[in-house]
């Protein structure tokens, strides 16, 4: 060996060895990072991002130990992204908000919470027991800690009402139309279609409508996800796909004739747009509501996070099907997931997202009511400094009592492959008219019999 | 004689690695080997090693969200390949298209390789930049662009057809007979890459041979067919079998139109977007590793009658029989 190369190896040997304090050092001082995955719920609009690049800016200010770091994906590829993910060993360690179908693609993979708790003497009677329990699953545990529901009902846009001389729909449970007559299903149908216009200025009732060219639609489900069960839930009412009992795919009644009817107003009535014109340009490829071109939008607290072009709008009450009232409900939540290399730092995020300082901001942006009952007066007052022209928010608090139960988005088993069979079938009737719709029900049964099978 | 060959031999310094001296030749050959390893070890990395990776997991019921419950199920997912109606369905749906698709790919470019060749045609640097400006844009923007302009409602094709014709469009993208054409419209939209090295290879044909056809009288159509097409039948093979590949792997415009569906009816469910369900959407991940090796056999087969066929039909300056 030359000389030359026998100082080189010496040299460098030596600064390696001096260095070698100082690395130890700054390891051990270098926080734990802490991924946060968020798009399966609320999360990936552009209105929430800055919030939560906020959070996580604010969060690892006020931590050394702990790094903080975010990833945001829309919500149509969230489910797929993650899995990825999961598969690659670069599972993130905490998703929210998630909704219960975001939790029902990814079952098995939560970290159950319970032992933490209890170690750490972990303080939850700040929520409703039962609130805590709906997060408890018999086989995985304690898998989230309440942080948000979102109650459903009409936003309806009161310009479109007074131009077209029709009042507007209650505000009450139980309190009929303005004419007297019951607020329901058929009410709801006659006041869309005359709200809704083609270019003409001809509403669907007139025989010179041009189903061709319309302009404004009366009613739309607005962000359901081309899932039937959301569009036919509020107001039709609850039900499953699955009969857990016999193991059978079953259509409920209720549902066959919110089908009917659904099925009807896209391609008969024309008061509800269809597929084409749901990704049209005009209807902001399905945000009709806030594009000004939907009289009557069905959707979730959560949408007031989007509501920014429609500049005169309040909410009402969903119409009763047989007298029955029923206001979908959407839970979102945080978890952890059971691959975390570091439970306890990710709780402590968790903590500081669903109970911390980071919750009434993240609420706000989210459109999500508190589950913790003390920030409820605060969250009501800052949607009405939001929205200054006076929305009755008793809607959304009333609604909270009519809840879908079984929950519209759970509750078929091989969720995942089950939710694609439904959603190519949504598409179908959504956009093609003339079919028939009980032979179509009947083939979404026999699609999802042997999907339910595979996983027995 | 190489440089090296011609330096003096006092001159010439050889590498000696710990293990002996190495002969000129040895030398070369092991720098040439450390050019390479860069790509060798990407290649090994990223290609071959997950192809090992993935044909192990086809004997798994691996998912992506329990891969710690992974475990062995011998021959079960090749089982399935035969009992699954979908295999055969997107099969259908990638064969029909491709029917469709390859000779489109072929013919478009071809013309218009042709017709930017001619002499007579004014503009020709701007109409080859116009056409093959379209191959720039990313898929992703290029189907957004497609959706609105075919869009059933408010689609400007849709809207000139009613304004002009006083027809009703169909619904493009969602009609089980007008999804096709729609689709081969997007594919169109990008042939610039194969107009391009078309009108390459046409311009590389010796203009002697031009010259001996005009002086024996023949007309446009005729040297078109007995000088131009045989020798730039090697582009062709070569645009052939990267739109062979190409519509093996449609994946991207499909999915973005009909949103992951594969709808109307499974019409423009393409085996790429069945194998994407099954992995991702499914999170059925060894199943889906079978459909891959499936994929990639009948790929292989396919190609291989096309190079079987080539020595028939594609002309190479200096081959012999």
């Amino acid at each position: 060996m030359s000389r030359k190369l026998t100082i080189t190896l010496v040299l460098v040997a030596m600064l390696a060895a001096m260095a070698l304090p100082f690395s130890s050092a700054v390891a051990q001082e270098e926080p734990v990072v802490i991924t946060w995955f968020i798009g399966l719920g609320a999360g990936g609009q552009p209105q929430h991002v800055e919030a939560q690049n906020a959070v996580v800016e604010a969060f690892n200010a006020s931590h050394d130990d702990i790094k903080l770091e975010h990833i945001v994906v829309e919500n149509e590829v969230a489910t797929d992204t993650l899995a990825t993910l999961i598969a690659s060993g670069d599972a993130p360690d905490i998703i929210g908000p998630v909704g219960i179908a975001g939790a029902w693609s990814f079952a098995g993979s939560f970290l159950d919470l319970d032992p933490i708790i209890e170690e750490l003497n972990y303080d939850l009677s700040r929520w409703p027991e039962a609130l805590v329990d709906f997060y408890r699953d018999p086989e995985q545990g304690l898998t989230g800690l309440p942080f948000a529901t979102f109650s459903s009902f009409i936003f309806y846009n009161r310009d479109m009402f007074d131009v077209a001389g029709v009042p507007y729909p209650p505000q009450a449970f139980g309190e009929p139309y303005a004419d007297g007559d019951p607020w329901d299903v058929d009410k709801l149908r006659e006041i869309a279609m005359l709200l809704t216009l083609d270019a003409n200025g001809n509403n669907a009732t007139s025989p010179d409508f041009d189903p061709a060219n319309i302009v404004q639609f009366g009613y739309s489900p607005i962000w359901w996800n081309d899932d039937i069960r959301s569009g036919v839930t509020s107001p039709f009412g609850a039900g499953s796909f699955y009969d857990p009992e016999t193991g059978k795919a079953v259509m409920p009644e209720n549902w066959r004739e919110g089908i009917k009817w659904l099925y009807q107003a896209w391609h008969t009535d024309h008061f509800a747009p269809d597929y084409a014109y749901n990704q049209s340009d005009m209807l902001s490829a399905g945000n009709g509501f806030d594009a000004n071109a939907v009289a009557m939008g069905y959707s979730h607290l959560w949408y007031t996070c989007c509501l920014t072009n429609v500049p005169n709008w309040d909410i009402a009450v969903v119409p009763s099907y047989n007298g029955t009232y029923t206001s979908k409900l959407h839970a979102d939540t945080f978890k952890i997931l059971k691959y975390t290399e570091h439970p306890k730092e990710a709780f402590a995020v968790l903590d500081y997202l669903v109970a911390g300082p980071a919750m009434p901001d993240l609420l706000q942006v989210y459109g999500a009511f508190p589950s913790d009952p003390a920030f409820s007066e605060s969250f009501l007052a800052a949607l009405d400094e939001r929205f200054p022209w006076g929305v009755n928010w008793d809607v959304a608090l009333e609604s909270f009592n009519y809840p879908d139960n079984p929950s519209h988005e759970g509750n078929m088993p091989n969720y995942r492959e089950a939710l694609v069979a439904v959603r190519n079938w949504t598409i179908n009737m959504e956009a093609t008219p003339g079919l028939d719709v009980d032979a179509e029900i009947e083939a979404l049964l026999a699609t999802l019999q042997p999907i339910f099978d595979a996983a027995k | 004689m190489s440089v090296a060959d011609r330096a003096p031999a006092s001159r010439t310094r050889t590498w000696r690695p710990p293990w002996g001296e190495l002969t000129v030749q040895q030398a070369r050959r092991l720098w040439g080997w450390a050019f390479l390893s860069p790509w060798i070890i990407g290649f090994l990395a990223f290609y071959f090693f997950p192809m090992i990776a993935s044909l192990g997991f086809t004997f798994t019921d691996l998912q992506l969200t329990q891969p710690d419950k992974v475990s062995f199920v011998g021959l079960d997912n090749y089982r399935t390949l035969f009992k699954d109606a979908y295999v055969g369905k997107s099969l259908r749906v990638t064969f029909s298209y491709m029917l469709l698709a390859l000779p489109l790919s072929l013919i478009i470019p071809l013309a218009l390789a042709t017709l930017l060749n001619s002499r007579r045609l004014w503009g020709r640097r701007l109409f080859r930049t116009l056409f093959y400006m379209p191959y720039m844009v990313p898929v992703v923007s290029l189907v957004y662009i497609y959706n609105g302009y075919l869009n059933a409602q408010s689609g400007w094709l849709n809207r000139f057809l009613g304004e002009v014709f006083g027809i009703k469009g169909p619904v493009w993208l969602y009609s089980s007979t007008w999804i096709y054409p729609a689709l081969l419209m997007f594919g169109v939209w990008g042939c610039g890459n194969a107009m391009l090295t078309l009108l390459a290879s046409m311009q590389t044909v010796p203009t002697e041979l031009y010259e001996a056809a005009k002086v024996d009288g023949a007309n446009a159509i005729t040297v078109f067919r007995r000088i131009t097409l045989p020798l730039i039948t090697p582009m062709i093979f070569y645009n052939l079998i990267l739109s062979l590949i190409g519509l093996f792997r449609y994946f991207d415009i499909p999915y973005i139109v009909s949103r992951g569906t594969g709808g109307p009816n499974d019409i423009t469910l393409f085996y790429n977007l069945y194998f994407y369900r099954v992995a991702f959407q499914f999170d059925r991940m060894g199943y889906a590793a079978t459909l891959a090796w499936l994929l990639f056999v009948i790929a292989l087969i396919v190609t291989g009658f096309f190079f079987a066929t080539a020595r028939k039909w594609v002309y190479y300056a200096g081959w012999s029989d």
